[in-house]
C-alpha cells in the first residue's frame, strides 16, 4: 500500500527514470582460469611501511586502553589495494546510516561484512582471507595457515586452537550437535582427520575428495568451523560448573546448558554483542532497541595499501522502520545505504527525492535464474499426471506457450530478459542457446506437441483431456505472499487457455506448500528460479540435478540423495540418471576443467528437458546510496548468492568523501 | 453494590479463563509453530537447516510437548520447566521471536501505545464535543454543512493512505524524520528538551491518523444524540422559563446525550492498549500494535497470548467500570434491579 500510493504520485516520471540504467554498459564476470585452490593475494600489494591509527581510536590508543595499530593487526595482514579494482583509496570516518525491519536482520550484517576464512573477490575467485594462506591437495587434504598475531575483536588471539574447540568441543560434541558434524565436514559418512600442526596452522584431511569445503566456506551464511574458544569455554558443561550452567540456562527459558551455549555462540546472526568476531563491524548495542549500533573491528586484519586499517567508516546504524516505510524513507534521505525491502516498483519515488537529498539509485541486476519459475513435479504420486509431467514434450509445450515479451512488458517496465531459468548473461558459462532454447514463442509448436502426445481436445477451443479422461487442469501451487509470482500466474492462465491447458492458482501457505510437495502431492509449484545464477565451476550445482529435496521438480529423487536411499524414491528415468553422473563427476574430481564441463552438461540438459520452465531473469534491485559514500560499484549483479549482496564488492572499503558526488565530479 | 460488584468480578475471572483457552487455540489452529517458521525464512534465503537441528530446538522450546500442557504450563496450572511459574503467577511468559520474557518487550511499548492512544483520545475529545455542539445548534447553516461534509469524508478516507501521505508532506514541510516516536538521532540519548519536542511533533501524524475516524464518527454521534434532547420538552421548558441559551444547553441535553460515551469506556480501554494496529505499522511506531501482528505472524505463542489476553481483561473491566460509572451519574440506572 505504501508503493502504490506514491507510485500515483511519481508515476509520470517512471518511463524517464527507468531508462537511462537500463542502456549501461555490463559487467561481465570473469572466470577463474585456474585451479580450485584459491590463489594468493595478488602479488604487488606489498605491506605498507607504517600503519595509520584510526581518529576514533585514537583516544583509546593514547589512554593505554588499546594497543596501537601496529599492535593490534596480525604481524601480515591482508593488504588490499582499492585501485585495482577502479576504486579510490579512502579515509576513515562517519557513519552508514541503513533500515531493518527487525532485530532478526541484523545478520547481513555478517553476510555484507563477508569476512571469511576464504571468499569470493569481485570476479567471484575464490581467495583467503581471515587465512594467510590455503593449500589444497585434490580437494582431499586442506591445510590452512593463519595469520600471526591475528585478534578476536575483543583483543584475544585467534588461532588454531579455536579451530580445535570447535571440531572436538561442538561439532563432535554429542550434546551440542545432536545430528554430528554439519554435512560439509562428511564424505560419504566420512569425518575429516583434524591435525592442529602448530598456533597458525591446522589440516583437515579425508580419503575421498570433498568439493564442497571450500565453496560452503565462503557461502553468505557460511559454515563457521571455527569459535572463540576463551569465551564460549564459560558456557560449556566440560569446562564449567554445570550446576551454575544449569541455572544460567533456565534463566532463559533453556533446558540444558547445550542450549544456553548454543545460544551464546552466535557468529551469524549479530544478536549477541558479547560475541567476539572476526567481522569488520561489531554489534555494540543490546538488544532490545529500535536502534543498532555497529562500531569498527579495531583487530580487523584487513589494511589498505597506504596503511589505512580497514574498515574505512567507524560505524553502521540501523534504525528499525516499518518495510512499507523504506522508500519513504530513502526518499526523505534518511539513508546511506539501503538494497533489501526495496523493489523495482519503488524506483519512481526513489528518483523523485533524488535531487533534493543529493543521494543516487543504482540499478543493480538481480542475479537469479528466473524471476517468475514453474517446477512441474517429476516425482508426483498420481500415476496419469506423473507419465504427463515426465514426457519432455508436454514441459516444452508449456514453455513455448509463454509469451515471456508480454510478461516482461506488464510485470517487469520491458527490463527484464526473455530467458529459460538458466544462468544470467553476466556469468562466462552463458550462451544464446541456453537462454533461448525453447523458450520462443510459438503456440503453433505447443499445439503440436500435445496433440502428438494424445492429449485431445473434446471441442474446438475447449480445454485438452488427460490420458485417462480427467480434463487436463493444472492445479499451481504458489507462496501467498508473493504479489509478483501471482500476477505472473494471471496472465499466463490465458496463455496455457490458449493451448487447451487450464491453469489454476492456488496460494498457499509455504510451510504446508512444501510439505504437500515432499509427499508427492503437487503437480506444480510456482517460485523464483535459480538462486546462484552467476556460478563459477567450483560452486556446487546442486540446483541443477535431483539432490536436494527443497528443489521442486523432484522432491523425491532430491530426499533419496539427502537421505541417502532411506526415504524417497531413485531417480528412475534415463535423464535423470545422466544428471546424477554428472553431478557425481563433478563432486569426485579436483579438475576444474572436468567440473566447468560438467556444469555445463547440467546446464545444457536442464534447459533441453526443461525441468523448470522460466519467464523472465535480469530483473533490477534499486540501491540507494547516500551523495557522500564512495567505492560502490555503479553497477554490479545483485544476489544473496554467490556475491552475498555488497559482500564480495568489499563493504570495508566503502567511504565518505567530503563533497557531494556531484560536486566531486566537478571538480 | 458490594455483591453485584463481587459477582462481576467472579464472572470476569471465569470469563478471561475461558477467553485464554480459545486465545491459545486460535494461536495454535494454523499448521506449523513459530520454529517452522523460523525454518522456513531461512530457507527461503537459501540457507540450508538440517531435520536434526529444527528437532533440538523444538525440544529446547518445549514445542514437542502436546498443545494442551503447553498451555497449562504457559497458565501456571501445570508444573513447566521451573515449576508452576505462569500467568497465574505473575509470569507473562516467553517471547521466541525476541529471546526474552515477554514482560521485557512490552515494557517500553506498552508506555509508547499509552502515550499515542491516550494522546489520541484527548484529541478526539477536544475535537468532537465542541464541533458536535456548534453542529447541533446551528443546524442548516453552510458551515454545519461544510463540518458534516468533512466529517463524512473523514470516516471514508482509508488511514493508513493518510498516514503515507502526511509523513511524506510533513517531511518535505517541516523536516520532521519519516515515522517512528521521534528523530533517528534521539532514540539512544536520555530525555531532553530536545527529545520532548521531537516525540511531540512525531505524535502529531499519528494522532490525527488514528483519531480522524473516530473524531468524525463522534461528531455524528454527538450531534444526533443533542439533537433528539434538544427537541425535548424539558429544553423547551428550560428556555421558556429564560435561562440562558448555552446553560440551557451544558446543563440537561448534554449531560443526557454523553450517556453513550461513557458506556463506551469499556472499548476505549482495550483501544488505548491495542488500537491502531494498521496505523502503527505504517507508520511504524513503537507500539503494542505491530508487536501483536508480528507474533501472530510469525506464531510466537505466549507473546500474542498474552498481548490478547491482556486486551481481553481490559475490555472486561472496561465494562465493568462502564457500567459503574453509569449508575453513579444518571440516577435512572439501578443496580440489580429488575431480576
Amino acid at each position: 500500500m505504501a508503493a502504490s500510493f506514491l507510485r500515483l504520485l511519481a508515476g509520470a516520471a517512471l518511463a524517464a527514470s527507468l531508462c537511462a540504467p537500463a542502456h549501461a554498459q555490463e559487467t561481465v564476470i570473469d572466470q577463474p582460469a585456474a585451479s580450485a585452490a584459491p590463489q594468493p593475494a595478488p602479488a604487488g600489494t606489498a605491506t605498507p611501511a607504517t600503519y595509520i591509527e584510526p581518529p576514533m581510536l585514537a583516544e583509546q590508543v593514547s589512554s593505554g586502553k588499546l594497543p596501537a595499530i601496529a599492535d593490534r593487526l596480525p604481524r601480515t595482514p591482508l593488504v588490499v589495494d582499492p585501485t585495482e579494482n577502479g576504486r579510490t583509496v579512502g579515509r576513515y570516518g562517519g557513519n552508514i546510516r541503513t533500515l531493518a525491519t527487525k532485530a532478526g536482520d541484523l545478520k547481513y550484517m555478517t553476510v555484507n561484512g563477508y569476512t571469511r576464512l576464504v571468499g569470493y573477490d569481485e570476479h567471484l575467485k575464490l581467495r583467503p582471507d581471515i587465512l594467510q594462506a590455503l593449500d589444497n591437495e585434490d580437494d582431499r587434504v586442506f591445510t590452512f595457515t593463519l595469520r600471526e598475531g591475528h585478534r578476536w575483536s575483543d583483543g584475544e588471539p585467534f588461532t588454531t586452537d579455536d579451530f580445535r574447540y570447535w571440531w572436538e568441543e561442538v561439532a563432535t560434541n554429542a550434546d551440542l550437535s545432536p545430528a554430528g558434524p554439519p554435512e560439509l565436514m562428511v564424505v560419504d559418512g566420512e569425518r575429516p582427520k583434524v591435525e592442529v600442526l602448530d598456533a597458525t596452522h591446522v589440516r583437515y584431511s579425508w580419503s575421498k575428495p570433498n568439493p564442497k569445503f571450500l565453496p560452503t566456506l565462503a557461502l553468505p551464511s557460511p559454515a563457521f568451523i571455527y569459535s572463540p574458544a576463551h569465551y564460549l569455554k564459560q558456557f560449556h558443561g566440560k569446562f564449567s560448573d554445570l550446576k551454575k550452567l544449569k541455572e544460567m540456562a533456565s534463566k532463559q527459558k533453556l533446558a540444558s546448558w547445550a542450549g544456553l551455549h548454543n545460544k551464546m555462540d552466535d557468529a551469524y546472526k549479530n544478536a549477541n554483542p558479547d560475541m567476539p568476531v572476526l567481522n569488520p563491524w561489531m554489534l555494540a548495542t543490546k538488544p532490545p532497541a529500535r536502534r543498532f549500533v555497529f562500531q569498527r573491528n579495531p583487530y580487523y586484519h584487513r589494511v589498505d595499501s597506504q596503511g589505512h586499517q580497514l574498515p574505512y567508516i567507524d560505524m553502521v546504524t540501523f534504525d528499525i522502520a516499518s518495510g512499507s516505510l523504506f522508500a519513504v524513507k530513502a526518499n526523505a534521505g534518511e539513508a546511506d545505504l539501503l538494497a533489501g525491502g526495496l523493489n523495482m516498483g519503488d524506483v519512481p519515488v526513489l528518483r523523485e527525492g533524488e535531487h533534493m537529498h543529493g543521494y543516487k539509485t543504482l540499478l543493480w541486476p538481480i542475479a537469479r535464474g528466473s524471476a517468475v519459475a514453474l517446477y512441474p513435479d517429476l516425482t508426483i504420486n498420481d500415476p496419469v499426471w506423473r507419465t504427463v509431467l515426465r514426457d519432455v514434450r508436454f514441459r516444452r509445450a508449456l514453455s513455448l506457450s509463454l509469451d515471456r515479451k508480454t510478461l516482461n512488458n506488464s510485470l517487469w517496465f520491458g527490463i527484464g530478459t526473455l530467458s529459460n531459468n538458466t544462468v544470467l548473461h553476466e556469468s562466462a558459462m552463458f550462451s544464446e542457446d541456453l537462454q533461448t532454447r525453447w523458450a520462443n514463442f510459438d503456440p503453433e509448436q505447443a499445439n503440436r506437441l500435445l496433440d502428438e502426445m494424445g492429449l485431445k481436445q473434446t471441442e474446438i477451443g475447449g480445454f485438452r483431456s488427460l490420458p485417462d479422461g480427467r480434463e487436463l487442469e493444472i492445479i499451481v501451487e504458489v507462496p501467498g505472499d508473493s504479489a509478483e509470482i501471482m500476477d505472473a500466474l494471471q496472465i499466463i492462465t490465458e496463455f496455457w487457455a490458449d493451448i487447451g491447458v487450464k491453469l489454476v492458482l492456488k496460494p498457499q501457505d509455504t510451510t504446508n506448500m512444501r510439505e504437500r510437495a515432499y509427499a508427492g502431492q503437487t503437480i506444480m509449484i510456482a517460485g523464483a528460479g535459480l538462486d546462484n545464477a552467476v556460478p563459477t565451476p567450483i560452486m556446487m550445482p546442486a540446483e541443477l540435478a535431483p539432490v536436494r529435496q527443497d528443489s521442486m521438480s523432484w522432491p523425491k529423487w532430491g530426499q533419496y540423495f539427502e537421505t541417502s536411499g532411506r526415504s524417497g524414491e531413485a531417480p528412475d528415468t534415463p535423464d535423470a540418471k545422466q544428471l546424477m553422473d554428472l553431478y557425481k563427476t563433478w563432486r569426485s574430481t579436483g579438475d576444474e576443467a572436468v567440473k566447468r564441463q560438467a556444469w555445463q552438461d547440467l546446464l545444457r540438459l536442464n534447459v533441453d528437458n526443461q525441468y523448470v520452465i522460466g519467464t523472465v531473469n535480469g530483473t533490477l534491485q534499486p540501491v540507494v546510496i547516500g551523495p557522500h559514500l564512495r567505492n560502490v560499484p555503479e553497477k554490479a549483479v545483485y544476489s544473496w548468492e554467490p556475491t552475498a549482496f555488497f559482500g564480495v564488492y568489499r563493504m570495508d572499503q566503502f567511504y565518505f568523501d567530503d563533497q557531494p558526488a556531484s560536486e566531486a565530479a566537478a571538480r | 453494590m458490594i455483591r453485584y460488584i463481587l459477582r462481576r468480578v467472579v464472572t470476569m475471572a471465569l470469563m478471561l479463563l475461558l477467553i485464554s483457552a480459545i486465545v491459545f487455540i486460535i494461536i495454535k489452529l494454523p499448521p506449523g509453530d513459530i520454529l517452522t517458521n523460523q525454518i522456513e525464512e531461512l530457507r527461503a534465503q537459501g540457507e540450508q537447516v538440517s531435520d536434526a537441528k529444527a528437532q533440538m530446538l523444538m525440544q529446547q522450546y518445549g514445542l514437542d510437548q502436546p498443545g494442551w500442557k503447553q498451555y497449562a504450563i504457559w497458565m501456571g496450572l501445570w508444573p513447566g520447566t521451573d515449576g508452576f511459574n505462569g500467568v497465574l503467577e505473575g509470569n507473562w511468559g516467553w517471547s521466541f521471536e525476541y529471546q526474552r520474557p515477554v514482560s521485557e518487550v512490552l515494557g517500553g511499548a506498552l508506555l509508547m501505545t499509552v502515550i499515542v492512544n491516550l494522546a489520541t483520545i484527548v484529541f478526539i475529545h477536544l475535537v468532537s464535543i465542541p464541533v458536535a455542539i456548534y453542529t447541533a445548534r446551528n443546524r442548516y447553516t453552510a458551515t454545519s454543512h461544510a463540518v458534516t461534509f468533512l466529517s463524512y469524508l473523514g470516516i471514508a478516507t482509508p488511514n493508513f493512505l493518510l498516514a503515507l501521505a502526511l509523513l511524506f508532506y510533513f517531511n518535505r514541510w517541516f523536516g520532521i524524520s519519516v515515522g517512528g516516536m521521534m528523530d533517528p538521532k534521539y532514540t539512544d540519548a536520555g530525555w531532553s528538551l530536545g527529545k520532548l519536542g521531537s516525540v511531540a511533533s512525531h505524535l502529531v501524524v499519528p494522532v490525527v491518523v488514528i483519531g480522524l475516524a473516530s473524531t468524525a464518527g463522534m461528531i455524528r454521534r454527538m450531534r444526533a444524540n443533542l439533537l433528539d434532547e434538544l427537541n425535548k420538552q424539558y429544553t423547551l421548558t428550560a428556555k421558556a422559563k429564560g435561562m440562558p441559551p448555552t446553560r440551557a444547553l451544558l446543563k440537561y441535553p448534554f449531560r443526557m446525550a454523553l450517556n453513550p460515551f461513557v458506556a463506551d469506556i469499556g472499548n476505549l480501554l482495550p483501544s488505548i492498549v491495542s488500537g491502531s494496529v494498521l496505523v502503527s505499522l505504517v507508520l511504524s511506531l513503537p507500539t503494542v500494535g505491530p508487536i501483536l501482528l508480528q507474533a501472530l505472524k510469525v506464531q510466537d505463542q505466549y507473546l500474542a497470548g498474552f498481548i490478547l489476553l491482556f486486551v481481553a481483561a481490559l475490555t472486561v473491566a472496561g465494562m465493568l467500570v462502564s457500567d459503574l460509572m453509569l449508575a453513579a451519574i444518571d440516577p435512572r440506572i439501578r443496580l440489580g434491579q429488575g431480576r
